[in-house]
């Protein structure tokens, strides 16, 4: 049952959610919010299904030794899924406010990168670099949700800052948070992105001396995923202490733009882990699956007793 | 069956006379008690408020009290004149008197469309009518029916989300967007006014509780922060006071600038790039424009927010049409229920009626067929039941329609004759 769950059951549950959100722009209707709510949870629970089937199927295929987060599919649609609790725990909390405008695009676009770009083929890993392998995927998972919760509330509070600043009313069908909350979230997402990413680098660099130490799966300093994920946490940090000690970079503006920037650097990031050459991850010799798009999923046939599939490439830290 | 209203209101009954016909709550129970008293067969709700006097009346069976009944009810409790007060009050029977108590509950008959007050006013007098027990089945249903509409009203359209008056304006469509919440903000009162009370009425009951009052006058300024629970400052300690606000309200009959954007920017360090709002409200105007350039200021003249106020009751007039077809709508559904209610009789006795010659027959038939065993009988006993069901059901969908349209005396007439139905 839960085999027959895919990308785009939960995929078109958010989209009609989206669609259906867009609608407020136009008319009022007494049961939209009832539906739209109803879609999103139905997409949760499609990918939260689809996540389990996908961690369980990675254990057998691993005979024992798979983990969360063991491919860069699987870590992507887990970022989209911790996103997309994240919308309903505030559309729950804030039902006029039009969340879904800002967080579902996102939402979506996480789930069609690991549709259409990420390795699906889960990564085997030795039992003492597995934990260290968790917590380096999972803080680095945290910190882009992170910085991707900051991206729409700092575009929330662009947009409401220049309605207040022209003195225009409120827009039909658009209601957004208070500045003073949106800047309160900008500037909490600015710093949990930054430690959660602290925790993920120092993670990764443990990840990187025990495969140093073995000789295998040693990701250089220098590449490029390393350099600029560190690129992203020096911005954190930068954005984080000009907060505390320069007062113009307390402005609300200028905490969303450092958002909006943090979100650059993320998708920097994001892009050089799937399209570059680097060796984060392996990526290297996974390469040429990507030229045979579309591939089939991995059967547990594929996967010999033994055999290591490269880790999950994401930013941060070496697998 | 009958429901009436009559009463006066803003649109053509001066204030004067209002005044002398309001009634406090106190006054409405022993107003219905009293008319419980007079009119033992009749039902009652009084609604009363600084805007309006409404006497709601219906009686189940029969007409109830007349207009001249009702006027001088009204006149009798306030020791007036009734033929002097008769023309002043309007009245509306029937499906008129349901619509008019679902616009006033849904407030479109307000005299500021949208307010919400007037929804909780007719709660209250609805729930005072049924602790004094002078509310019966169809004004019970009345009412029910109209804080119904008044939801739906509020929530198919954004009528009540349009505020037209300058100080809602600024706290709902601004303030509120720019502040989470009010009761960690310091409110800073420059001079006095009508409309800056009015906005800081609008602001308490957001929660502010920390106002400060700056007055050239000393004395006036200790009054106003008496009066609002505050503290005055002297004049020349404005800048230090604007310094530590996050609300300012400024209504000061300067005629020039009482701060510059110079004088401004001595204080922007200690503010320390906190948001600041400002209304200013004053003509000539007591901030200048250019300190709404200022990162994180917020400034709002008077004539900003009239334009707000003007688009958002252009806003609020397209809406209007929808929200008298949901009127329409809920009193002709009303209407409909109210009338097919008085079918009610005549269906019942249909029913007995075919009820007595359905268990002769099945009692008949069970006699003959002795060997049946419960489980049959139950069988034979249930098609009996879906025919007569069956039989029934065009009859009373007739009915159901017609009441659509009034109460269906020519074929509640024709059914009794057909069916030979008596009391």
């Amino acid at each position: 049952m839960l085999s027959k769950v895919t990308v785009l059951c939960f995929a078109a549950s958010y989209g009609v959610a989206l669609a259906l959100e867009l609608t407020r722009l136009l008319f009022r209707s007494g049961v939209r919010g009832a539906v739209m709510l109803g879609f999103t949870a139905a997409g949760l629970v499609a990918h939260t299904a689809f996540l389990f089937y996908q961690g369980v199927r990675f254990n057998e295929q691993l005979h024992g030794i798979g983990s969360p987060l063991s491919s860069t599919q699987h870590w992507y649609l887990t970022a989209a899924w911790v996103l997309a609790v994240v919308y309903l725990l505030l559309t729950f909390s804030y039902p006029k406010v039009q969340f879904g405008l800002f967080f579902l695009p996102l939402v979506l676009g996480l789930i069609g990168v690991a549709h259409h770009f990420a390795d699906p083929e889960p990564a085997a890993r030795a039992p003492d670099a597995r934990i260290w392998g968790l917590i380096h995927g999972g803080s680095i998972l945290l910190a882009t949700v992170s910085v991707l919760v900051g991206l729409a509330a700092g575009l929330m509070y662009l947009g409401q800052a220049r309605r207040l600043k022209h003195k225009l009313p409120p827009q039909r069908g658009l209601r957004l948070p208070s500045l003073e909350w949106l800047q309160e979230t900008n500037r909490r997402s600015l710093v949990v992105a930054m430690a959660t990413l602290a925790v993920g680098i120092v993670s990764g660099m443990i990840l990187n001396v025990i495969h140093h130490d073995r000789d295998k799966g040693f990701v250089p300093w220098t590449d490029p995923v390393i350099v600029v994920t560190v690129g992203l946490f020096g911005w954190l940090l930068l954005s984080s202490v000009l907060g505390l000690v320069y007062q113009p970079a307390r402005e609300g503006r200028k905490v969303a733009y450092f958002t909006v920037v943090s979100f650059a650097f993320l998708v920097a990031a994001l892009a050089v882990g799937l399209f570059m050459d680097t060796q984060h991850g392996g990526q290297r010799q996974n390469r040429a699956w990507r030229g045979d798009r579309p591939r089939p999923a991995a059967t547990p046939a594929d996967s010999q007793p033994g055999a290591t599939r490269p880790g999950p490439s994401v930013p941060g830290g070496a697998s | 069956m009958n429901l009436r209203v009559i009463g006066c209101s803003h649109h053509n009954t001066p204030i004067a006379l209002r005044e002398r016909l309001a009634f406090s709550p106190e006054q409405t129970r022993r107003a219905l008690v009293q008319f419980r008293q007079q009119f033992p067969d009749a039902e009652a709700v009084l609604l009363s408020t600084c805007n309006r006097v409404e006497l709601y009346a219906a009686a189940e069976n029969g007409d109830g009290p007349t207009r001249g009944d009702l006027v001088t009810f009204l006149a009798d409790r306030h020791g007036l004149d009734a033929c002097a007060v008769d023309k002043h009050l309007d009245e509306q029977s029937s499906d008129a008197a349901v619509r008019h108590l679902f616009t006033v509950a849904s407030s479109l008959d307000s005299m500021v469309v949208g307010e919400p007050q007037i929804l909780s006013q007719v709660k209250q007098a609805y729930q005072i009518a049924t602790e004094e027990q002078s509310a019966g089945p169809v004004l019970h249903a009345a009412f029910q029916a109209a804080l119904k509409t008044a939801r739906r009203v509020a929530f198919e359209t954004t009528i009540h989300q349009r505020r037209v008056s300058v100080p809602s304006v600024a706290v709902a469509d601004f303030a509120q967007q720019i502040f989470e919440r009010f009761d960690d903000k310091r409110t800073l009162v420059i001079g006095a006014g009508e409309m800056a009370e009015e906005t800081l009425r609008y602001l308490r009951d957001q929660g502010a509780r920390e106002v400060t009052v700056v007055n050239r006058s000393p004395e006036r300024a200790e009054e106003l922060a008496r009066r609002w629970e505050g503290r005055a400052v002297p004049w020349s300690d404005l800048l230090a006071a604007l310094s530590a606000a996050d609300l300012v309200i400024s209504t000061t009959g300067a005629e020039e600038p009482i701060v510059t954007l110079a004088a401004f920017q001595t204080v922007e360090a200690a503010r320390g790039r906190r948001p600041l709002f400002v209304l200013d409200l004053a003509v000539p105007r007591d901030f200048d424009p250019a300190i709404g350039d200022r990162p994180e200021v917020y400034l709002y003249s008077v004539d900003d927010l009239r334009q707000a106020c003007q688009r958002n009751r252009a806003e609020r007039d397209k809406e209007l049409p929808s929200a008298l077809r949901i009127i329409e709508q809920e009193t002709a559904r009303f209407m409909g229920d109210l009338h097919h209610r008085a079918t009610a009789p005549v269906i019942r006795r249909l029913q007995q009626g075919w009820q007595k010659p359905k268990e002769d027959e099945l009692r008949r038939l069970f006699n003959k067929l002795p060997q049946l065993d419960d489980h049959a009988r139950n069988e034979i006993r249930e098609s009996f039941d879906r025919l007569v069901n069956k039989l029934l059901h065009p009859p009373l969908e007739s009915l159901r329609d017609e009441a659509r349209h009034g109460i269906p005396h020519a074929l509640l007439d024709a059914l009794s004759k057909l069916f030979q139905l008596k009391d």
